[in-house]
């Protein structure tokens, strides 16, 4: 049997907890309100000029020269608000906030700050350090790639696109697939493409990378980048890859920059042999190669019992210019060409 | 024989239940609101990181890597606000989206306000059946400017499940999105809830968004413009109930890599998973449930690396229950849909090869949300019985009480805490303190009915009772800034929802989309 005392004891523990718990309601809800209206009275006087240089009218100077000189707790509320704003502007605005940033000495802790304890001070680092778009910053920031806060490695990685140099094309790829967390592929995929062609050879090296992930972000990136270089990588993985995402990826990009020879790839893939998806992609690929080479092939897939494949084909060789269309006459009378027929008048592709 | 001599027996047998299941009924009290706070505690590490992204600005939405999404929209006699929604639905941020509404045999003028909307012309397009379906599909028709993303399919009225199968069939995108017609979703809901596939391309399989109730925002063209508690008591309690079962409870589950429910009101799944799996299962009362269930079991038995994830910051704002009838509907078919489901899987119990699922959330499923109401039931009526035949005194029996809800109490607090500190949806005071009152009225009279409720659903299955589909009642959400809802004419809001036995079920009209 439960003896009062106890009951008692843990009843009063447990009120006790909600009253203080409410109360913790109510103070996080004081606090954050005061910070606002603290910030917000601290910043006022120079909201207008941040304002100004964030919207690239402060040809003279004059504003920038009064943020550089703010001073005191004010300083620092100024910093948070260029932070914020530096996410939402680019160009001129952009490098003139970051000059502001400079002027107060925030550039010069911005490398020491990378081994702050604070995941986010270490993150606003890396991301001030991008925006410097200093070449010396990208050592510090391809080692915070491996910093154990997934937002200190997004940052990092979002601060080497923006210095745009290739040399840290490698370490971003396998910082993609990094046990233990990795780093976002679509952000990857973002920084990467702002490097330029210099990351060709890192691409070589990530469609062999064994996590798939880091091979999808690659071929896409080939695609997308029109990295030729990759071809027969992209050839083979789409036949051999485990993973029916990357074969996917790697069909869309074959579609994107294959050749002529890449056609016979992409139709071999289409048939009933393969995945489904894989199929329905390269079918589209196909379209966006343009050979007609693949004629013959997309008018026999117009016959298949998958509805939507044969729409596709069928849209596919209206893609295709004439050679296209004139096989489909042959299957005039088929639900899927009457389809692709009907939606490429709408869309205004045919008259 | 006197009266006390008669119920001298039952007064003996009430003190041996007492003696015998005090502590353990107690214990378990404690042991599944500990479980919840462990819950709570997985959340706030995922909140923290929430607000330091938040902090740094990357804003990495929408990105090479996002994939398209095919907006899957059921909508069975949904004329009056069908057009707003898919207005609304087709206007949301997304760098390649399209909507696919299933007029599932309406019999208003669903389609015909489609129709002279956005000017309809018929597709010859033959609906594969990539996910069998038994209804018969009717028509398919596009917008005749040839750009709108826009398919609206019609077919045979045969359910909600059916007829989100035939969207995802009719889709075009790698990606389907599951959404009631009456919902609400933020502009970059769909962005944010994409964004795991973005990030880990290969493996995500399925992400679902938060929900929460619309009773009492005011909306405006399809959006919401502000953010309110309801008029009435039962859906401010409903609001702090979604709030912890929902919002943290799946977050947590997701943080510890054991998330087995999406709710069908707002999820996001990889075209090629959700159809490798089947699609949901229109004879299924628990169909969501059943779905990713059933996704966890394909995919560890075929050793496959994947994740299933929960975002709680896309919102689905969406409409709950305002009467003691449609509520109890409602409870009634998410227990029986719970049971039915965790019935129909008990073969990955404690099964090594389902992992984390096998071992440790279905176990909890069982322990925690289906055999809750019996133990909370048991307690109900074991106390008063106690109190009448003065096996207990009563200022014990109270503290009993105290102590058991005084902890479930603890446990909203502490999700309101993390609430307040990480998305703080509700701006002003007056609705901080009312829904701190909803979370105290909670357990007098509101927590009992649900169990009576929630034991009706799961005795009805057992009997063998066929579900029976009862009349959806909605209110309508606030257009106007009055705060019950629209006028005749105006949008809808559903309640469908998401449930506090974490399982969600139709709540529609008979022969709807059910």
């Amino acid at each position: 049997m439960i003896s009062w005392s106890s009951i008692l004891a843990a009843t009063l523990g447990v009120l006790l907890v909600c009253v203080a718990l409410a109360g913790v309601v109510a103070a996080i809800r004081i606090r954050r309100h005061s910070r606002e209206a603290r910030r917000s009275r601290l910043m006022a006087p120079f909201r207008p000029h941040l304002v100004a240089v964030s919207a690239g009218e402060d040809p003279g100077g004059d504003s920038r020269r009064v943020l550089a000189d703010v001073a005191g707790p004010a300083r620092r509320a100024l910093a948070e608000s260029v932070s914020g704003m530096l996410g939402k502007v680019r160009g001129l605005p952009a490098e003139q906030l970051v000059e502001v940033l400079a002027s107060h000495g925030a550039l010069g802790r911005a490398v020491e700050d990378l081994g702050h304890r604070s995941p986010v001070r270490r993150a606003q680092a890396a991301q001030l350090l991008g925006l410097s778009r200093d070449p010396a910053a990208v050592d510090p920031l391809v080692g915070a790639l491996g910093d154990h806060a997934a937002e200190v490695r997004a940052s990092a990685a979002y601060a080497l696109g923006l210095i745009g140099d290739p040399r840290a094309a490698g370490p971003l790829l396998h910082a993609v697939g990094a046990p233990g967390g990795g780093l976002p592929a679509g952000l990857a995929a973002d920084a990467l493409l702002s490097m330029g062609v210099g990351i060709s050879d890192s691409l070589v090296h990530g469609l062999v990378d064994p996590d798939p992930r880091t091979r999808t972000v690659t071929a896409h990136l080939c695609g997308a980048g029109s990295f030729t270089r990759a071809l027969p990588l992209l050839r083979d993985l789409v036949a051999l890859d485990p993973d029916l995402t990357v074969r996917e990826t790697c069909a869309t990009a074959l579609g994107r920059i294959g050749r002529a020879e890449d056609a016979e790839v992409l139709t071999r893939h289409t048939q009933v042999e393969h995945p489904q998806p894989l199929r329905r992609v390269c079918a589209a690929a196909l379209g966006e190669l343009g050979d007609p080479s693949a004629v013959p092939t997309l008018a026999a897939l117009t016959h298949d019992p998958d509805p939507r494949l044969a729409e596709l084909a069928a849209s596919t060789l209206v893609r295709l210019g004439p050679q296209g269309r004139a096989a489909l006459a042959a299957g005039g009378a088929l639900r899927p060409v009457r389809s692709a027929m009907t939606m490429a008048r709408l869309q205004g592709v045919l008259p | 024989m006197s009266l006390a001599e008669a119920v001298e027996p039952l007064r003996d047998a009430v003190v041996w239940l007492f003696e015998v299941s005090a502590v353990p009924v107690l214990g378990y009290f404690v042991l599944i609101n500990t479980s919840y706070l462990v819950l709570i505690g997985l959340a706030a590490l995922d909140f923290r990181s929430y607000l330091r992204g938040r902090k740094t600005v990357v804003d990495t939405l929408g990105g090479e890597l996002t994939p398209g999404v095919s907006v899957i929209v059921p909508a069975h006699n949904e004329e009056a606000g069908i057009v707003t929604s898919v207005k609304a639905l087709l206007s949301l941020r997304y760098p390649g989206h399209e909507v696919v509404v299933v007029d599932d045999g309406s019999t208003d003028s669903t389609f015909e306000r489609l129709r002279d909307a956005f000017d309809l012309v018929e597709l010859p397009r033959e609906v594969s059946q990539d996910v069998p379906v038994r209804a018969r599909v009717l028509g398919l028709h596009v917008p005749r400017d040839g750009r709108t993303r826009l398919i609206v399919v019609q077919k045979e009225n045969s359910g909600r499940s059916e007829a989100s199968n035939v969207g995802v069939n009719a889709a075009t995108e790698p990606l389907v999105a599951m959404i009631d017609a009456d919902s609400i979703l933020e502009p970059d809901a769909l962005l944010r809830v994409a964004k795991p596939f973005a990030d880990d391309p290969t493996r995500v399989v399925a992400t679902g968004g938060a929900i929460r109730p619309v009773n009492g925002c005011r909306v405006v063209a399809g959006r919401i413009v502000s953010v309110g508690l309801p008029q009435r008591w039962m859906p401010r309690i409903q609001v702090v109930e979604y709030l912890r079962a929902f919002l943290l409870g799946r977050t947590g589950w997701s943080r510890f890599k054991g998330l087995i429910l999406i709710s069908g009101a707002f999820g996001l799944y990889r075209r090629d998973t959700y159809v490798e799996a089947g699609g949901l299962d229109p004879d299924s009362i628990g169909e969501d449930f059943e779905l990713v269930l059933r996704m966890h079991r394909i995919l560890r038995d075929a050793d496959v690396d994947y994740r299933v994830e929960f975002v709680p910051e896309p919102v689905s704002w969406t409409e709950v229950p305002s009467t003691f009838r449609v509520l109890r509907n409602q409870r009634r078919r998410w227990h029986r849909g719970l049971w039915e489901t965790l019935w129909q899987y008990r073969g990955m119990l404690f099964r090594p090869r389902y992992g984390r699922i096998g071992m440790v959330a279905l176990p909890y499923y069982w322990a925690f949300e289906l055999m809750a109401p019996l133990l909370e039931l048991y307690g109900i009526v074991i106390v008063p019985v106690a109190l009448l035949l003065d096996v207990i005194n009563i200022p014990f029996a109270l503290l009993f009480l105290a102590f058991a809800y005084g902890y479930a109490l603890l446990v909203t607090l502490a999700a309101m805490a993390l609430e307040e500190w990480a998305f703080h949806r509700h701006e002003r005071w007056r609705d901080l303190g009312i829904a701190l009152v909803a979370a105290v009225l909670e357990n007098v009279g509101y927590r009992q009915l649900t169990v009576w409720w929630r034991l009706e659903g799961w005795w009805a299955s057992l009997r063998g009772k066929k579900q029976v589909w009862g009349v959806m009642t909605r209110t309508g959400f606030n257009e106007g800034g009055s705060e019950q809802g629209a006028p005749p004419g105006h949008p809808r809001v559903s309640e469908r929802g998401a449930s506090a036995g974490d399982v969600t079920v139709p709540e529609r009209a008979k022969g709807g989309a059910a």
